[in-house]
């Protein structure tokens, strides 16, 4: 990894942010506007499935139950109370915070497989628990009767644009952070971790507590991803937490590349692109879908990005 | 540092890998550990580093046990180690793992406000790689360096955390006659320079008899015999229990 | 919850026959598909995430051979061989592909075919729901035991799966191939070394895991109804089953699937929405007190 100045990833960003928010000054498209707006959400969930997957080392079957849960807490405190938006998105990601840290606190310490195994658990158990307590969560026909649209800082987010500005940059200072995570001592310990983890706990770092760090942050911004979410759906749904929205996010990460920081974003935005254009001729999404997975697994063999990157070495992460 | 085991014992299912061992290493010694295949000898430096628990014993740095205490505990009080596979972080450059390394040793792992390195710790790296001459392939993935740079890496990883007891497990292992010398030779530069008390794990004799000031004989997890180069290959234990069969060996 | 009803029904002897013999029937079904997976794992050591999609091509198969041919028989015949055949294709033309690759990709080649697949059955047999109804030989009345309301067909299917435990348990320690699969699943390397054709040996275990998957899919199709997709849940469960009775054990999974039709079959009733909470709630607890299963080895 060449080590950058930070000043350059804000650069890229704040220039990505530009061009997003200019592209509706010139020509209105509520296609695009929607699919930057579930981008946005997908981004942030695949990138945090990443810092496990790819920077730790971590293969977590059950991130989709922070996304989840970042959308059902968010509105659920909407429905529930009058705090205005940002309040209420922060306290939803808080409280997937700690929720993460929970599930983290016995999960971290069990071995590669077994950690898969019992995050799926875990997740599929909070999916049951959604499905089951209807009176809070409306079980499988999920969160009902909207989002209370109040304004924010003049901000209508029941306007699509609004929605849509406010998605943008909340994803791009989303990505920012993470970005600065993976760039930071602690993310080159995370990167320690997956190549060497009986070496480095030699060195002084305490495993664990390294693992628990890096769920806890993963599920944080996950669960901010599913913010975005429930802004989308103005709801919330049991699917969002269910066992194909976490393959969903492992796909992306692989197919955009897991060595890559923007990987994620890159298979979030193929997926989506593909979905959007599949089911336009075919209801045969999945077949599709089935097909392109196959031909970039035994094909590829490794993320676009990553694929690149081999191609023409000596380009920037 | 004076490195002082006594009676150090570890059994695995039954099988006594380390039976009553008692071995004093004075302060700034250069000493090897010989010993038939199976002898205890990795699971001697094993027990030393923390990397699994002892049964009863004690391991006495500058006559503070700290057997009780975790690996990296004991990484902290000065005991370093190199491992008989070339243990380092394959994915990162040479750089960066003695980066990353000395990063974890000042405490700074777990930092998230910064970018890495943090301040300072890039130097103190490079001054390792010049130590141990690898400053001509620093942007080099490890994962593609030589054999031999794998494991000068693996001592500098060990080097970077400043050990004050060194235990290199089989630093020539898997390398040509030649690359054998130039390493030793490096090994044995870094004793004279760095006031180590190093220990090394070495099969090859001529190696040991050469350089090393003492030596330890381990057979079946006992000390079969210590003492000078000159004492051990006149000991008739060691020449029945190990010289004879490895000598032939090596003469075929 | 509704613990009262299930005091009630546990001192009901109706009751409990009859919940009880609806779990033993999921329990040997689910027994059939995760000995597949386990057994999958245990030789090769790739958990196989398309297994959910053998069982149901195993249902759907018996349920045409049904309706073509009138046999039942016939039917679960060609479901289990079809599958079999389906899982040699499989493992020889996609999984052999990323042996050795990261378990992401050969998560993501299982994920394709569950995709595909879950589409093939609705292009073929359309996206509703199929009943294949019962067997024209056991329209009979049902056994009343003890008060308990048994169909003669659960008899029949539990003592079909019964069997066919003992066989695979006979095959695994009698036969040559069987002593050989259970080497390999201890010691891959040993078995290579020692000049077992591995392809061959491979292929054979995923027709085997492939063909009990389809079998348990056509014994249930009488009972269950057909849908794309019904192999998900199918799957969930027998990783479950795998977990809880040790990756690779088949006594394991035999008793880890038992546990699990229990479960299910009690606990419809004093937990009607949370059955499933209280199954991944015994997965959690295992994997935090034993991560190896019931019946797993250390490694």
């Amino acid at each position: 990894m060449k080590a950058h100045p930070a000043w350059r990833d804000a650069v890229i960003a704040a220039i990505a942010v530009i061009v997003v928010l200019a592209i509706p000054l010139f020509h209105r498209s509520p296609a695009f506007e929607d699919f930057v707006i579930r981008l946005s959400a997908m981004a942030l969930f695949a990138t945090s499935l990443n810092l496990l997957v790819g920077n730790t080392g971590m293969v977590s079957f059950g991130h989709g139950m922070f996304y989840g849960l970042g959308a059902y807490a968010f509105a659920l405190t909407m429905q529930m109370t009058d705090l205005s938006l940002p309040v209420a998105a922060v306290l939803a990601v808080l409280f997937t915070t700690f929720a993460a840290l929970c599930v983290g606190a016995i999960c971290v310490r069990l071995s590669t497989d077994y950690f898969a195994f019992i995050t799926l658990a875990v997740q599929m158990l909070f999916f049951s628990i959604i499905i089951s307590w209807q009176s809070l969560t409306g079980g499988d026909q999920g969160l009902r009767g909207g989002i209370p649209r109040r304004e924010i800082f003049g901000f209508e987010l029941a306007s699509q644009l609004h929605l849509y500005q406010f998605c943008t940059v909340v994803a791009v200072l989303g990505l920012l952070a993470l970005r600065h995570i993976t760039t930071s001592p602690f993310g080159q310990t995370l990167r320690m971790i997956r190549d060497n983890e009986n070496r480095v706990s030699f060195l002084g770092v305490v495993l664990w507590q390294a693992r628990l760090r890096a769920f806890t942050i993963a599920g944080a911004f996950a669960g901010l991803g599913g913010v975005l979410a429930a802004l989308f759906v103005s709801g919330a749904y049991p699917e969002l937490a269910d066992w194909p929205n976490s393959g969903q996010a492992i796909f992306a990460v692989m197919l955009g590349g897991i060595n890559s920081f923007l990987g994620p974003v890159l298979g979030a935005m193929i997926l989506l692109a593909l979905n959007d254009v599949v089911t336009r001729f075919t209801e045969y999404y999945g077949l599709v879908l089935g097909i392109v997975i196959l031909a970039f697994a035994v094909g590829l063999r490794r993320g676009v990005l990553d694929f690149l990157r081999l191609a023409w070495p000596g380009r920037a992460r | 540092m004076k490195l002082e085991i006594k009676n150090l014992t570890k059994a695995f299912g039954g099988i006594k890998a380390m039976d009553d061992v008692s071995l004093t290493f004075p302060s700034g010694s250069l000493s090897a550990v010989i010993g038939p295949n199976g002898a205890g000898k990795s699971t001697f430096f094993n027990l030393i580093s923390g990397a699994f628990p002892a049964d009863s014993g004690e391991v006495l740095l500058e006559g503070q046990d700290v057997l009780r205490l975790s690996k990296a505990e004991r990484m902290r009080r000065g005991i370093g180690r190199a491992f008989q596979v070339a243990s380092c972080f394959p994915t990162m450059t040479v750089a960066e793992n003695l980066m990353a390394t000395v990063t974890a040793h000042v405490g700074q792992w777990g930092n998230i406000s910064r970018r890495f390195p943090p301040p300072g710790v890039r130097e103190r790296a490079e001054e390792v790689m010049e130590l141990v001459g690898l400053n001509k392939v620093s942007n080099v993935e490890a994962a593609i360096l030589s054999h031999g740079d794998q494991k000068l890496l693996d001592i500098a990883i060990a080097l970077a955390l400043e050990p004050k007891v060194l235990l290199l497990d089989e630093p020539t292992a898997g390398m040509g006659p030649d690359e054998r010398w130039r390493m030793i030779e490096r090994v044995r530069g870094l004793w004279e320079r760095g006031k180590l008390t190093l220990v090394f794990i070495e099969h090859d004799m001529d190696i040991v008899f050469q350089i090393a000031s003492t030596i330890r004989v381990l057979c079946y997890g006992r000390v079969l015999a210590e003492g000078t180069p000159a004492e051990i290959r006149n000991n008739p234990a060691v020449i029945e229990a190990y010289l004879g069969a490895e000598h032939s060996g090596e003469a075929a | 919850m509704d613990l009262t009803a299930l005091g009630v029904c546990l001192t009901t002897s109706a009751c409990v026959v009859t919940q009880a013999t609806s779990g033993l029937i999921v329990g040997m079904l689910l027994f059939l598909v995760a000995a597949g997976v386990t057994l999958i794992f245990g030789v090769l050591k790739i958990v196989n995430f398309a297994h959910g999609t053998f069982y149901m091509l195993g249902g759907y198969v018996a349920y045409t051979t049904l309706n073509v041919t009138d046999s039942y028989a016939l039917a679960v015949l060609s479901g289990t061989l079809a599958t079999a055949l389906f899982g040699v294709l499989f493992e020889r033309f996609l999984i052999s592909r990323v042996y050795g690759s990261n378990v992401l990709m050969q998560l993501l080649v299982c994920y394709a075919v569950v995709l595909i697949f879950d589409d093939v059955v609705k292009i073929v047999w359309g996206p509703e729901f199929h009943a294949m109804g019962m067997p024209p030989a056991f329209q009979v009345p049902p056994l009343f035991i003890a008060g308990g309301v048994v169909p003669p067909f659960y008899i029949a299917l539990i003592g079909i799966t019964a069997l066919i435990a003992i066989v695979l348990s006979l095959g695994l320690s009698m036969t040559r191939i069987g002593k050989t699969v259970r080497a390999a699943a201890i010691n891959p390397q040993m078995v290579s070394a020692l000049g077992v054709n591995t392809t061959l040996l491979f292929a054979i275990v995923f027709a085997v895991g492939g063909g009990l998957a389809g079998l348990a899919g056509a014994l249930a199709a009488p009972v269950r109804s057909l849908s794309p997709g019904m192999g998900f849940s199918v799957l969930i469960e027998s990783f479950i089953v795998t977990v809880i009775g040790g990756m690779g054990s088949i006594a394991g999974a035999l008793v880890a699937a038992l546990l699990i039709g229990l479960v299910r079959g009690f606990g419809t009733i004093g937990f009607p929405q949370f059955t499933d909470g209280l199954i991944y709630i015994m997965m959690i607890i295992i994997l935090l007190l034993r991560p190896q299963g019931l019946f797993g080895r250390r490694s």
